[in-house]
């Protein structure tokens, strides 16, 4: 069967460092999978490999079995090359930019949430939709796409109600709370009409009773939408909800893999985040 | 207020402004400081525009906007001069190696045709820079195009570093009017549409409209490329309104002036820009000439008022803007009849 996302020994290499190690995952339609690692385990790294934001140095990622990223040490990074697997990817080098990986079908919120600050909620969605356009300069400068324009005004009120950020659509984006923030960011996501949606930290600053409403709204707009939700998160709770399966990193290197149960019994795990008992 | 209204009214008013100035000319004649006020305000209103498209819209710091000037002033001047009046013109060339003539308007659409060319190449590799690598880049190009014109091999052409002049230039007032006012409202509508709002999203947070699908080049290369063709119409109608060009005048110095009147007027703000060229146009060309002539008061001479001291005062002006008003005057609000109305709303209460 074939996977919506395959990632396959991606290894990235910032001079020595090595943030990623080795990291191979794969992500089926309709799942939610969630990563999760202590901080600084590679996780929004991996996300950067992905989205094309970094190259890696060795790996490939797949996206509905189409070649997205690949690449092998060269150069210099063929002596500096620290990661566990020592074969580098078969293949020419494809290195798609970020527009295009989001054209494809793959949607990104951010970490340190990255809003079009000067611009209204409705906005930022409407910006969201641009990518789908079938006018070009000429005709959208002289109004002859005014079918198009309207029915991107009406989808992007669409969403924001969906996100219930309606009453808010005129409000600048950076004037409204961070919870609603983190909404916007998922409304503007999915103006670009994705397939599958990376979430970055979805849930933090929030609540605990805001945490649960988001975990609902992901089940809910996953199936709406018909996506596939891979997201990283520091809210266990969340995670043990809301995830199909688990992948675990550390340093790096992925630790653990599994269902939620499987992930939180698993010893490796454990030592990672509460450190190792001393002997 | 409806839309629709809003702008019948919108059009009533521009309609209104262009009676108004062509009354004063009427009423002044066409040689009164106002009325060239009037003409170089709305020349550099749409040079400033098309700069603010680039530096306020597309945060993308660009120098380069005498260069395109400089060849959209050249292309008209060039292509107009009467038939025959080359051989005078071209006295060093034997009459250069253009040999026909094409209507004003041609030449004016021409103008922004070829320098939106040169932008087109120019920013393939330059586009490529970020912030101030892009300036300096561009302020290269301007100073080498400049360095280019003037070159005499390329004389039967460009007339060396001679002037050129004799070419057909403003009957009336109101022909800069309209044509920055159409210039204006096409960018207007171009800021206004879908990739106006792709524009603002590259310079709000270029990682993230990379992210939301914004192919970062192509778009660049848009804004670029648009706002040079207005700078060469730009440059176009500076050559008519003076009269003469020649390519030594475009320096550096002149992109300054523009960069100015944005920063003045608010990045990110048409109406802004507009209003501040015809506040510097006026104040560098009429209402601050007395600082340059001495002046007696009875038998006191009053101190400082020399030649070149309305330099310093503006010098002073523009510092004090810059520290104490950094958003200009409209900041990237732009003149609506909601803010008017917002106004009396607080006034009221």
């Amino acid at each position: 069967m074939s996977h919506v996302l395959r990632l396959e020994n991606i290894t990235m290499q910032f001079g020595g460092v090595v943030a990623i190690n080795d990291l191979s995952m794969h992500i089926d339609q309709g799942e939610i999978v969630a990563l999760i690692g202590p901080n600084g385990a590679g996780k929004t790294t991996a996300f950067n490999c992905i989205t094309g934001v970094y190259e890696p140095t060795n790996g490939a990622v797949y996206f509905n079995d189409q070649c997205i990223v690949r690449n092998q040490p060269t150069g210099r990074m063929k002596k500096l090359y620290a990661g566990d697997n020592r074969t580098p990817c078969e293949g020419p080098r494809i290195a798609m930019t970020p527009d295009k990986i989001t054209k494809l079908g793959i949607a990104r919120t951010f970490q340190n949430i990255r809003l079009f600050k000067s611009q209204s909620a409705f906005e930022n969605v409407l910006i969201g939709m641009h990518l789908r356009r079938t006018s070009n300069p000429f005709s959208a400068t002289f109004r002859l796409n005014l079918q198009e324009e309207k029915q991107m005004r009406q989808q992007a009120m669409e969403l924001l109600e969906i996100v219930g950020l309606g009453a808010f659509a005129y409000e600048k984006a950076t004037s409204l709370p961070y919870g609603q923030q983190r909404r916007l960011e998922i409304a503007r996501a999915l103006a670009t009409q994705p397939r599958l949606l990376l979430l970055d930290e979805p849930a933090a600053g929030m609540n605990p009773q805001e945490t649960d409403e988001l975990g609902e709204f992901i089940v809910r707009i996953k199936d709406d939408f018909k996506l596939t939700v891979f997201l990283i998160e520091h809210h266990m709770n969340l995670v043990m909800d809301i995830s199909d399966r688990i992948y675990v990193i550390d340093f790096g290197r992925q630790i653990a893999h599994g269902s939620p149960a499987q992930v939180q019994d698993d010893p490796e795990v454990i030592r990672a985040y509460l450190g190792e008992e001393e002997a | 207020m409806k839309k629709s209204t809003r702008m019948i009214i919108g059009f009533l008013l521009l309609a209104l402004l262009f009676l108004a100035v062509w009354l004063i000319e009427r009423a002044m004649g066409t040689n009164s400081m106002v009325i060239t006020v009037l003409k170089k305000g709305a020349v550099y209103a749409l040079i400033a525009v098309s700069m603010n498209l680039l530096n306020g819209f597309t945060g993308l710091f660009s120098l380069g906007q005498a260069g395109f000037m400089l060849v959209g002033a050249y292309t008209y001047a060039v292509f107009t001069i009467p038939m025959a009046k080359r051989m005078a013109v071209y006295q060093y060339y034997q009459g250069g190696i253009i040999q026909f003539e094409i209507p004003f308007f041609l030449a004016i659409l021409l103008a922004g045709v070829v320098a939106a060319l040169f932008a087109a190449l120019i920013g393939m590799p330059v586009l490529r820079l970020k912030s101030d690598y892009l300036a300096i880049a561009t302020l290269g190009f301007a100073e080498i195009i400049r360095a280019i014109i003037q070159y005499d091999k390329l004389g039967p052409i460009t007339n060396g570093s001679n002037l050129l002049k004799t070419y057909p230039t403003f009957t009336t007032v109101l022909f800069p009017f309209v044509v920055s006012a159409v210039c204006i409202g096409i960018i207007l509508l171009l800021i206004h549409s879908t990739y106006g709002r792709a524009f603002k999203a590259i310079r709000d947070d270029e990682i993230a409209a990379e992210a939301m699908g914004i192919n970062l080049f192509r778009h660049k290369q848009l804004a670029f490329v648009v706002s040079s063709f207005f700078a060469g119409v730009g440059g176009a109608l500076l050559a008519m309104y003076q009269g003469t060009v020649q390519a030594n005048a475009f320096k550096s110095a002149m992109t300054y002036e523009i960069l100015l009147i944005v920063v003045i007027g608010g990045m990110g703000s048409v109406s802004g820009s507009v209003m501040a060229s015809f506040l510097f146009i006026a104040c560098s060309e009429w209402w601050m000439r007395f600082l340059d002539s001495e002046l007696m008061i009875g038998t006191f001479k009053v101190p400082l008022l020399r030649s070149g001291f309305r330099m310093v005062v503006f010098s002073i002006l523009i510092m004090l803007v810059v520290l104490f008003y950094r958003r200009g005057i409209m900041g990237d609000r732009e003149l609506s009849f909601d803010m008017f109305r917002r106004r009396k709303g607080v006034a009221s209460k």
